[in-house]
This record gives structure tokens, sequence and C-alpha cells, in this order.
């Protein structure tokens, strides 16, 4: 028996030895800068990182069919100056240190001219100093950690921040829901928690009292001991800071515990799965902040919505599909003005800093200031029968 | 801080700390069922079977494939489940350990967290890496929420109770299986001495290939019950609950059957109750300081008996 224990530490011991080497040798292996336009014919390159498989795989999907539509768009209209779009994408799964990989990879490849991503704000973080150092413009499409483009000047967004998006959740339930009690219940994640502490000060402000704060890990299963503790603190509502797979196992058990506060959550939890995991009955009146929805917005969004469901078979595209759409857009257009350079792309970029110089998409108009953070108003969605709608009530 | 945390958590209450007890119960049952298995195989070949984690996870997709692709009635559906597993574990066996009986322990034990790594993969392989999870209507609406008043405010669902009460009467039936049965009396000769056991004409090959079969049913069951429970069926679940469960095993004392079940039930309360009372990130971190702690005092477990070491 000690001998097997032993032998197991000794596994563990060179599994973590080897993988601290590669890492090493990574980050030692600094990607040459992109040289001048290599010959301007063939296809432009853009990266795609996300989730395309693991827990966030969800997200990764509905992504990426948006980035599609729009890449397909402008190539059956020609392509950008004559030249096509052609989409490579990294696997990350969300995860900080395959996000540093694929960043690497992206970056060393000198066809890439932009990306889009990443989808996650851990994977985001860990993912810059490599854009930063290689010189690679980056637009994520869903990214609301409050330092992600504050970090590097190469980062921009087309999503608004945490602390706008936490401090809204806690107007609204105490405004509009009329909600005087809260619990708040995060994964342990830069996402998370940034939009907790947001939550926390826009709940102090308006004077919505925290009853009580817990947390959980990334590959929890069980979430009945914290639920069990939140049925005797008997809050009025419960914010769920984290992801839609584990979310939709919390309105799932909350349900079994006979728990009736009223849930809420963010972005990450606006999206189609968290209704397949929890049941629908689980999720019944669960209220979440969008950064865009399509009811609200009319008229092209709702066309791309229609294209969408006829083009992938039914899928019912989200937010995130909207803002992937809208983020192809906003790199073809400074590839349009300024040229298929890397840091040509950034500089124009960068110009899109007011609302006449701002990219027009489905989305709204964005523009960023100088950090590469854009300003987009606060949605809610409210789940119905089984499918994300708009709430009746709105707060702009 | 965690001081206040915890006198304020005190101060929820006797009917709060009996529900984290009932959660903690069941996560703990779910636990000494795969530790059953675990141990058993380890009584007999001493080898920890890495990849017995992996049926527990299968056990929870079969019965998803026959209940909602297939659209057979759920008790069918899982015991076809059951059933599979068991030859799914004798196959294991067969294939894995078999050949490889009588190499040096080490060969077994790669070849163990080898199969592991499959079996977790070609789950990936076959339903993706979207977690599932069993309909609502599986179990009716009166099942699933909570109608059984304990005490005061304490409620528990048909489910939880269903969990507690199958989970006893599978670790007595598997208790008289091993005490009073000719196949139990031999599985206990071969876990003494195999080579005298095949001396006094037991065949102890069959012995070894029951043994699998019944530790790959306990931990379907397991499995299926984690999956209605928890409400999720995902090709990595394998791996955490499998190694919770070595740890309980481990606690009760390895080769030692009550032993695993004792174990399983301790890690799963002292987690909860860690959950619940100290913090909740840490829960694993305190289950395993509980079972750190009774190693140091009882290095064989707590019910496993001192090993002499064969020569």
């Amino acid at each position: 028996m000690k001998k097997l224990l032993n032998f197991r530490l000794l596994i563990f011991i060179s599994i973590l030895a080897i993988s601290s080497a590669l890492i090493f040798a990574a980050c030692e292996k600094k990607p040459e800068p992109a040289t001048g336009p290599e010959e301007a014919t063939g296809p432009i390159k853009i990266g795609f990182a996300g989730p395309m498989s693991g827990d966030a795989a969800a997200y990764g999907e509905i992504i990426r069919n948006g980035i599609m539509m729009k890449i397909e768009e402008i190539n059956e209209a020609g392509g950008i100056n004559g030249r096509m779009l052609e989409l490579v994408v990294g696997d990350e799964l969300c995860d900080p240190k395959e996000a540093a990989t694929i960043a690497q990879k992206f970056a060393s490849d000198k066809e890439i001219l932009a990306v889009i991503g990443h989808v996650c704000s851990s994977a985001t973080l860990a993912a810059l100093p490599y854009y930063k150092d290689a010189g690679l413009p980056a637009v994520s499409p869903t990214a609301t950690n409050v330092d992600v483009c504050k970090k590097s000047e190469w980062m921009f967004r087309d999503v608004y921040r945490d602390d706008f998006q936490g401090e809204f959740i806690a107007k609204y339930a105490k405004e509009v829901l009329g909600l005087n009690t809260v619990a708040v219940f995060h994964e342990n994640n830069d996402y998370a928690i940034g939009l907790m502490e947001a939550f926390k000060k826009g709940a102090e402000e308006v004077g919505l009292e925290v009853v009580g704060v817990e947390s959980y890990v990334k590959d929890t299963v069980d979430f009945t001991p914290q639920l069990t503790k939140f049925k005797h603190l008997a809050p009025d509502g419960i914010f769920i800071a984290g992801y839609y797979q584990q979310g939709g196992l919390i309105l799932n058990q909350a349900k079994k515990l006979g728990l009736t506060s009223q849930f809420m959550g963010a972005d990450g939890l606006n999206n189609p799965e968290l209704i397949e995991i929890a049941g629908k009955e689980a999720s019944e009146g669960f209220i979440a902040s969008s950064p865009f929805v399509y009811e609200a917005a009319g008229g092209e969004a709702l066309k791309f919505k229609k294209d969408f469901e006829a083009k992938y078979d039914g899928m019912t595209p989200d937010w995130m599909a909207a803002n992937g759409y809208d983020a192809v857009g906003i790199i073809a257009k400074a590839i349009e003005e300024c040229g298929a350079d890397r840091a040509k792309i950034r500089e124009c970029l960068a110009g899109m800093n007011t609302e006449e110089k701002g990219y027009k998409g489905i989305t709204g108009v964005t523009f960023f200031d100088e950090n590469g953070d854009c300003l987009k108003p606060a949605y809610v969605s409210i789940i119905k029968a089984g499918e994300f709608v708009a709430a009746e009530k709105q707060m702009f | 801080m965690v001081f206040d945390q915890l006198i304020g958590n005190f101060k929820l209450g006797i009917d709060y700390a009996i529900e984290q007890l009932i959660n903690g119960i069941n996560i703990g049952g779910i636990y000494a069922l795969i530790a059953v298995g675990y141990t058993m195989v380890y009584g007999i070949i001493e080898l920890i079977n890495f990849a017995h984690g992996e049926i527990y996870m299968l056990g929870a997709y079969m019965a998803f494939t026959f209940y909602v692709m297939l659209h057979l009635p759920f008790p069918i559906a899982v015991l076809l489940s059951i059933f599979t597993c068991m030859l799914l574990g004798i196959l294991l066996e067969f294939v894995a350990y078999r050949p490889l009986r009588n190499a040096p322990r080490l060969a077994a034990l790669i070849t163990a967290i080898g199969a592991s790594l499959f079996l977790q993969n070609l789950a990936l392989i076959i339903w993706g890496g979207i977690p599932k999870s069993f309909p609502e209507q599986t179990l009716p609406d009166f099942f699933q929420s909570p109608i059984i008043t304990i005490h005061g405010n304490a409620n528990i669902s048909l489910l939880q109770y269903n969990i507690f009460f199958i989970t006893v009467f599978l670790m007595l039936g598997l208790h008289l299986l091993i005490t009073r049965t000719k196949i139990g009396t031999a599985m206990r000769a071969c876990a003494q001495d195999k080579t005298t056991a095949s001396l006094m004409g037991i065949n102890v090959n069959r012995v070894i290939t029951f043994t699998f079969a019944v530790g790959s049913s306990l931990g379907a069951v397991a499995g299926i019950l984690a999956g209605l429970y928890y409400n999720i069926i995902k090709h990595t679940i394998g791996y955490v609950a499998g190694v919770k469960a070595f740890a309980a095993a481990v606690l009760g004392g390895i080769g030692n059957v009550p032993g695993a079940m004792l174990g399983g039930f301790v890690l799963g309360i002292a987690e909860t109750f860690g959950a619940g009372y100290i913090s909740s990130p840490y829960r694993d971190g305190i289950a395993y300081a509980v079972m750190i702690l009774v190693i140091v005092f009882r290095p064989s477990g707590i019910l496993g008996r001192k090993q002499t070491v064969k020569v």
C-alpha cells in the first residue's frame, strides 16, 4: 500500500515537473514580431479561440456559428478588397493553460492578422500577454472581466464590463423585482469573483442586503450543502455568478431541495443549454442580464436570428452569437480602412473612439474608449416555458 | 473570520444540521457504493482498479442511453445499464488485468490507469463533450420535491430517502453474500491466500470474475443514483468520484468491505459539514484532511487490520 501511494506521488510529481518544464519552454520562446504585409492575394486569416469542447463547449459552438455567418456574408460579397476571409479555430476549453498555448500558436502564425476571443475572462487574461508581445490585435465578444482590456493596448471587446453588469443586476433586483435580501453564489474564477464584487457594490448603493456569500469550484457536481444553507438563510433572491453548466445544476438541485427564492444570473448563464441542464420546471422564471436581446434590437438583428436558425437547423442564437457576428464586422471594417496588417488593424480599432467612427452592427454601435472597452446597454431576459425571452420591464 | 462564520452557521439551528447530515449521507452513500468495488478487488488481487470510477460514469451514461435514446421504460433501462456495466467489468478484468496476473504490480497499476483514460475518452467520443442529464419527467414530481418532514423545517424528498434506502439495502445484500454464501466464502478464501484456495479446489479465476461483476454492478447503481439526484452525466465525473471513493476505501481500511461502506459515509458527511459549516470551496480539502488524520493514527484505516508483509 505504502509503495503504491509513493508511486502515485511520484507520478504526480513527474507530471507536474514535465508540465512546468513545458510551460517554461513555451514562455522562453518569444514569437517573432510579424513582418510587413505579404502578397495581397491569398485569404486573410482570422483566429477564433474559445471552448469547442469541455464544460463550456456550448459557448464556443454558438459563437463560431455567429462568426461564420458574417465571414460567409463578406466572402459572398467578394471579400475584403478582393481577398477572402478564412477562420482558424483554436479549442482552449475555457482553460487558462490551454488558452496560453492557443494564443502562442496564433501569435506565431504570421498569416493570422486578428483574433476573435477569447470567450471566458480567465482564458482571455491568460492569453493576452502573448498577443501583446507579438503585436496581434484581439477582439473578445464575451469576456466581461473588468481588467481584460486595461492590461493590453492590443485587446478590445464588443461587450460591456462586469462592474457595470453586476451593479445593473443589483439595481434591477431592488427596483424592478422589489427584493430586499439576496445571497450570492459564485464560482472561484476571475469572471465570477469580479462580478460578485460588482454586484455587492451595486447592492450596497441601492440598499439591497446581502445575507450570505457562498462559492464553488469548477468541477463541483454537488451543490446541496451551499443550497441548504441558502434555504435556511431564506433570502428573497439568489444571484449566481458563473457559467451555464454549473448554473443549470444549481437550479435543478435547488428545486429538489425546495428553495423558493428568485434566482438571478448574469451573461454567463444566458445560454439555452442552461435550460437543457436545469430542466424546464426548475429554470422557469430565472432572470439573467444580457448584453443583447433580439426582440429589443429589432430589424437587422431579427433577420440575423432568422438566417441563423435556418442555417443551423433550428439552433436559437443567443447574445454571444450576435457579438461574435459583430466582432467579425469590426475587424473587417478595420482591415478595409487601414489595410491587411496586424499593427494597422490595431490602429484602426483604436481609432473607432466615437459613436460616429464606431461600427454599426446588429448589436448597436460599438466604439472603444482608451482601454479598448466599449459602452453598451444591458438588457434583462427571463426564462418562460423553456426559453429565454426579453423581460417585460427593462432598465436603461 | 472562519471562526465567525462557524458561529454564524451554528446559529442556523438543528434543522439545518439535520439537512446537511442528509446531504452528507446521500453523497456518502454514493461514495460507499463505489468504494466497495475498489476494496473487494484490492482484497483479492491486490490491484487498485483505477478504471472503476469510469464504470460508475458509464453506468449513468448507459441508463441515459437506454432510457432517453432508445425510449425503454426507466426500470428496464436501469437493469440493462447495470447488466452492461457488469459485463464491462468482467471484460476489463479479462482483457486488461488477467494477462498481467503474475506480472509486477506496477505493470497492472499502470494498465489500470490506462484503462481509465481509455474508457473516459471512449465516452467522450460516443456521447460528446456536452453534459447529459435525465429529463425532469424521469421520476414523478412528488418523488423529487421535499415532502417528508423529519424535524421542524428539515424536509427530505422521496428520492433522497430512497438513495439512502437503496444504498443500505445493497450493502446488507453484499454483506450477506460475502458472509453466508458459497461464492462469498470462496472470495474470502482467495483474499486470504489464492494459492491455497486453488489447491482446495476453488476456481480462482471464476471468483475474480465474480468479484469484478459485483463491484461493477454496484458502481453502475451509484452512477445512476448520482445521475438522477445531481443531474449530471459527463465523461469526467468518474475521475472525481473515483478518487473520493478510493480515499473512502483507504479510510475504512483497504480490502475491508464494511470499512469501505463506513469510509464512504464518513467522507461524504465530513465533506458536507465542511462545506456547510466551515468553507464551501475547501470542502474537498476538509474531506481529505479527515482522511489523513485517520490514516496518521490508524495507518491501516478505521476497520483495517495490520497486514503481515508477504515474502
